[in-house]
């Protein structure tokens, strides 16, 4: 069963620029998918296609078979969206109004917002801070609240935009096992990166970006051969004809 | 509290000892409604009151300051500035007020009326900071967003949920802002942009750089509050009026009456 099915997927944006041209993709259900690609390769902009912050030029995405298009709201419901800088997404005051941020959009009632941001502090690990200013956290703290402040709205998809970019080793560990967790728990899981070595391990499908392009698509195995070839970086354990190992042992 | 890490920690973290502190102290407990209207209350019944009053009121308000864990240290450090110009009107007070002089030293004559007035007027505006500092330590901005939002409704042509968003925004971006800026001068301190002389070419070096940043992160903010559904219409934080505000209420009241009619 697809949750995500895009068709002939092209973007121009205002001043003329190529962003993508002619994605073809289908996302099962429950997958764990690696977008790479070179800086500028449209990595992002594909992403923001999901939830419907942006809109084709041509062709079409639909979630659970219902166009983006057609209901941009719908969309941001089931697909929650963690972005490439961590600091531009904090809205609240404190960790808990943050969280607390996209179940008052949803209008929910006081009581169920607190058992959803409550839920989501924990699975993230944050429960401890819920009164903290978001401001004083650490890069990983935040990379961990703007998952947690998605995880409330209860998506089906969670699309991550360069999770580890600017975190520590142990910051790469906590938001790896919080992906991993997320992923266990049944959520579909898409992460743009232009490292691999961090993420490849966990992943069951890469997709490789060039140029507003899908140049390769199947298994980490098969498309790991052909990254070079589209700067991007081949982990070290490949080269060396070993296995790459997970960031987590 | 922890201190801020990475770049941009800095002036927010030095922002804190003006920010909301959690805690249980009956300030914190009461509605934040009432608190407004005790704001107001208070601050004017402050300009009315004497040596007297101000006495009566300083120690109400310390009494419940006690109890809010504010953290007195770094506040303190935040409000030698308001110390500054504290200092600089009990001055200016105390040298343009007439009458028999008290004490002349070399040219300038101090009288007694001068100090007694530069005094209450210095104690006034100390008492309204400490209040505003009160306030704003006690309660949290989503109930202060709500409470102006309660007050706004019954006013026609003004769309309360617009003011409370806005609101809720200017707080979100003011940190944001000088943040902006002074990592924008410290990059160009690190250019030697301080060998320039000319004002006007620092200031429009520093001025746009900052501006543009600042939009292109307000864009930033804007689809990731896109991104998780934000509308006007939301769920806001409960407000609830129990007994123990209209109690303190009542005793707010009886306090400004008196002050008024001493
Ligand atoms: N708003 C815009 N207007 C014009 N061109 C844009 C805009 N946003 C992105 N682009 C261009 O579209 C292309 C794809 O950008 P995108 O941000 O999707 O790349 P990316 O793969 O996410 O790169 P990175 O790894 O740097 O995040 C780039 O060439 C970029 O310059
Ligand atoms: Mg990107």
């Amino acid at each position: 069963m697809n949750i995500i099915e895009i068709e002939n997927l092209c973007h121009r944006f205002a001043d003329g620029t190529v962003g993508l041209d002619g994605i073809h993709l289908n996302i099962r259900r429950g997958s764990f998918v690696v977008v790479a690609g070179p800086n500028g390769s449209g990595k992002t902009t594909l992403l923001r296609h999901l939830n419907g912050l942006l809109l084709p030029t041509e062709g079409c995405v639909r979630l659970a078979g219902v166009s983006v298009a057609q209901d941009p709201a719908r969309a941001r419901r089931l697909v929650g969206m963690v972005f490439q800088d961590a600091d531009s997404q904090i809205v609240g005051e404190t960790v808990y109004e943050d969280v607390a941020f996209g179940p008052q959009n949803l209008r929910l009632d006081h009581n169920e917002i607190d058992i959803r941001v409550a839920q989501a502090l924990k699975t993230v690990g944050l429960a401890k801070i819920r009164d903290q200013r978001p401001h004083l956290l650490s890069g990983g703290e935040k990379r961990r609240l703007a998952i947690a402040g998605i995880l409330a709205m209860q998506p089906r998809v969670i699309v991550f935009d360069e999770p580890f970019s600017s975190l520590d080793y142990p910051g790469v560990q906590q938001v790896l096992q919080n992906i991993l967790k997320l992923h266990r728990c049944g959520h579909t899981i898409v992460v743009s990166t232009h490292d691999l070595e961090k993420i490849i391990a966990h992943a069951n499908r890469l997709i490789l970006m060039h140029r507003g392009r899908v140049v390769h698509d199947g298994t980490p195995a098969e498309v790991m051969t052909e990254v070079e070839n589209f700067g991007v970086r081949q982990p070290c354990a490949m080269r060396l004809g070993q296995e790459v190992a997970s960031w987590l042992s | 509290m922890r201190h801020a890490s990475g770049p941009r920690g800095g002036v927010v973290a030095e922002l804190t000892p003006f920010g909301f502190v959690v805690g249980t102290s009956l300030l914190h407990r009461l509605d934040a409604r009432f608190k407004i209207l005790f704001l107001i209350g208070l601050s004017l019944a402050s300009i009315n009151a004497h040596f007297d009053g101000l006495a009566v009121l300083t120690l109400v308000l310390a009494g419940s300051l006690f109890f809010c864990r504010i953290q007195w240290k770094s506040a303190w450090r935040e409000l030698r500035y308001f110390l500054i110009l504290l200092a600089m009107v009990f001055a200016a007070r105390v040298l343009s007020t007439g009458g028999s002089p008290a004490i002349t030293i070399w040219m300038i004559t101090i009288s007694l009326p001068g100090l007694t007035t530069a005094a209450l007027v210095c104690w006034r505006l100390a008492f309204v900071v400490l209040l505003g500092l009160a306030f704003v330590a006690t309660t949290r901005p989503a109930e202060i967003r709500a409470a102006v939002q309660w007050f706004l409704k019954p006013v026609p042509l003004v769309s309360e949920k617009k003011v409370a968003t806005m609101m809720g925004l200017i707080l979100r971006f003011i940190p944001v802002i000088l943040n902006q800026a002074r990592e924008t001068a410290e990059a160009q301190k690190a250019r030697g942009v301080e060998n320039r002389k000319n004002p006007v070419y620092r200031l429009a070096k520093i001025g746009f750089p900052v501006m543009r940043r600042t939009f292109e992160r307000a864009d930033d903010l804007a689809s990731a509050m896109e991104a998780r559904c934000f509308t006007e219409n939301r769920t806001n934080p409960e407000l609830s009026a129990h007994w123990r505000d209209w109690v303190a209420m009542g005793a707010v009241v009886c306090l400004c009456m008196a002050l008024l009619t001493l």
